[in-house]
């Protein structure tokens, strides 16, 4: 049971584990906090399976709890922020123990004094196995919560080859992307570097200060630090790989970046919180296009939608209506995301199905029209959707970022003349709206 | 308070200004010389639906800009009239004028 954490913590001693706001931390003081965890959670005299919170970033202690709890079968909810903002979540997953951690420290709180009993909890008891917890963003506004098999998602780690590549921790504790970046960086031994905070100017910083070589981002963030520049003032030649998920990567962008960055090499991942991270390769590096390489994953396309069956699957969603129709009884897992076809066995991500807008019988995807807006030297960010239009059903919507000096009058024009230029006819906006930012993260989930 | 009336005639210059924006967008400069007799659309019209939408979707910015509301042009009881208020310049004025009485009272 995570024979590889264990195995890292001797061989790496003296090494960087983590560097963050809170100072460097090593695998050996890793490995001393671990132990001292052991020591809490005997105190504990627990007689079976529990259900732990913790409420952290990436931080030494999180990580300690986390992983003496994987060891013990106990199930974990990582959770950002602060304690708080989540007497819900904590309700419904059942948490009997809230870890708040900070830094390198950490308390324990009782929560309640009767374990889970959920079913999702009850399977993993049986195999012995330790369980994850995470929410997800659910299209009704109320988040789903997953049950995945954190014993079975630890062992696809073991094999990683060691490298000192520092890696960039810029998705969150409780965000399957950050937790894939959190155990990849450990079990390559390897250091996690963690920003105070995830702006480009912060997150730059920290990319020349600890030398980092690796950068997991979302095409989003990715557009913010060439707009604001943070690339050029800060040296980030320590740069090696960059690899991006969790929504769809304009084209236009990915040269941008490729012309910023000459020397890196881009890499495109892939994955969901019901399947976990996926491992892909790009046919080259200007391409879009992904190929899995992953043994652990099966995938095929079902009318344009792409479904997965992996061995690091939830073993459920804690409410069960959650989950209807998501999973097929033979356990394909349906993404929910519309992809083409490329060539020699490689795929594209065009976006969520859900996205669809469809403009008088004639569909498009807004990823589409963002890639083609998004190339225009005057507009620093834009987000596509469907407005509901009662001449044509839907209407193209594109909320714009202007930079300071843009006149908006003209901006307007030369947005819907490049959309008219490259795209048909019922794809170019309607109306653009001028936001001073554009609302949130159109893809909630990673992917 | 008291709002500037909103007449009839504000409406029509508002429509005729950003048709003839339009114009220079779509490169059609006959929008400029649009008037109140000027079909909007359908038959001998230089607007496609989607034009349409475009023209509708900047009025009501340009309307909340002149009369500080907002309204919805292409609304469930401009779809259901039987002579469409989208047909001519001037019907959309007189729409527009409903439009933004309503909204402000």
């Amino acid at each position: 049971m995570s024979v590889w954490f264990e195995q890292r913590l001797q061989d790496c001693g003296p090494a960087l584990a983590m560097q963050g706001p809170w100072g460097d931390c090593t695998y050996a003081d890793l490995a001393r906090l671990q132990a001292a965890v052991r020591i809490d959670l005997q105190a504990l005299a627990l007689d079976g399976p529990a259900v732990f919170a913790i409420v952290g970033e990436h931080e030494p202690a999180a990580v300690a709890w986390l992983f003496a709890l994987a060891a013990a079968g106990h199930s974990v909810a990582p959770l950002a922020g602060n304690l708080a903002e989540h007497p819900g979540k904590l309700g419904e997953i059942g948490a009997q123990w809230i870890i708040t951690s900070a830094g390198f420290g950490w308390t324990l709180l009782p929560r309640m004094s009767e374990p889970s009993a959920h079913a999702a909890f009850g399977q993993l008891r049986t195999q012995g196995h330790a369980g994850l917890v995470l929410f997800s963003s659910g299209t009704s506004g109320r988040p789903k919560v997953m049950v995945q098999d954190l014993t079975v998602l630890l062992s696809t780690y073991q094999d990683r080859r060691r490298n000192r590549l520092p890696v960039l921790a810029l998705l969150g504790f409780d965000h399957i992307g950050g937790l894939n970046t959190l155990l990849g960086a450990l079990a390559t031994g390897s250091t996690l570097v963690v920003p105070a905070d995830r702006s480009a100017a912060v997150v730059a910083a920290a990319i020349a200060h600890y030398q980092v070589a690796v950068l997991p981002a979302s095409p989003t963030f990715l557009n913010l630090l060439l707009v604001s520049g943070e690339h050029q003032t800060h040296d980030l030649s320590s740069l090696r790989v960059i690899t991006y998920g969790t929504e769809p990567m304009p084209s236009g962008l990915l040269s941008r970046l490729r012309a910023a960055f000459p020397r890196v090499r881009f890499i495109q991942t892939f994955g969901t919180s019901e399947t976990g991270i996926i491992r892909t390769e790009s046919p080259d590096a200007d391409s879009t296009f992904i190929r899995f390489v992953d043994p652990s994953t099966e995938w095929k396309v079902v009318d344009d939608e792409l479904w997965l069956r992996s061995l690091t699957q939830v073993g459920g969603y804690l409410d069960t209506r959650d989950g209807a129709g998501k999973f097929t009884s033979d356990g394909w897992f349906r993404t929910g995301d519309k992809v083409e076809l490329g060539p020699e066995g490689t795929l594209r991500i065009l976006g969520r199905l859900g996205e669809v807008i469809n403009v008088g019988g004639e569909k498009l995807m807004p990823a589409e029209v963002e890639s083609v807006i998004l190339n225009l030297p005057l507009v620093l960010d834009c987000r596509v959707r469907g407005e509901a239009n009662a001449l044509v059903g839907q209407a193209v919507v594109a909320e714009v970022v202007a930079a300071p000096a843009a006149d908006h009058e003209q901006l307007r024009a030369a947005i819907r003349n490049a959309c008219r230029r490259a795209l048909a006819a019922h794809k170019v906006p309607t109306r653009v709206r001028f936001v001073a930012a554009v609302s949130g993260e159109r893809l909630k989930k990673i992917r | 308070m008291n709002m500037p009336t909103f007449t009839r005639d504000d409406a029509v210059k508002l429509v005729l200004a950003r048709l003839a924006r339009l114009g220079q967008e779509l490169s059609q400069p006959a929008l400029a010389q649009a008037d109140e007799q000027t079909r909007l659309f359908g038959e001998a019209s230089p607007l496609d639906s989607i034009g349409l939408v475009t023209l509708m979707s900047d009025l009501e910015d340009d309307i909340h800009k002149a009369c500080g509301v907002w309204v919805i042009i292409a609304d469930e009881k401009a779809m259901s009239r039987l002579t469409s208020p989208f047909r001519r310049v001037g019907l959309l004025a007189d729409h527009i004028v409903e439009l933004v009485a309503a909204a402000r009272a």
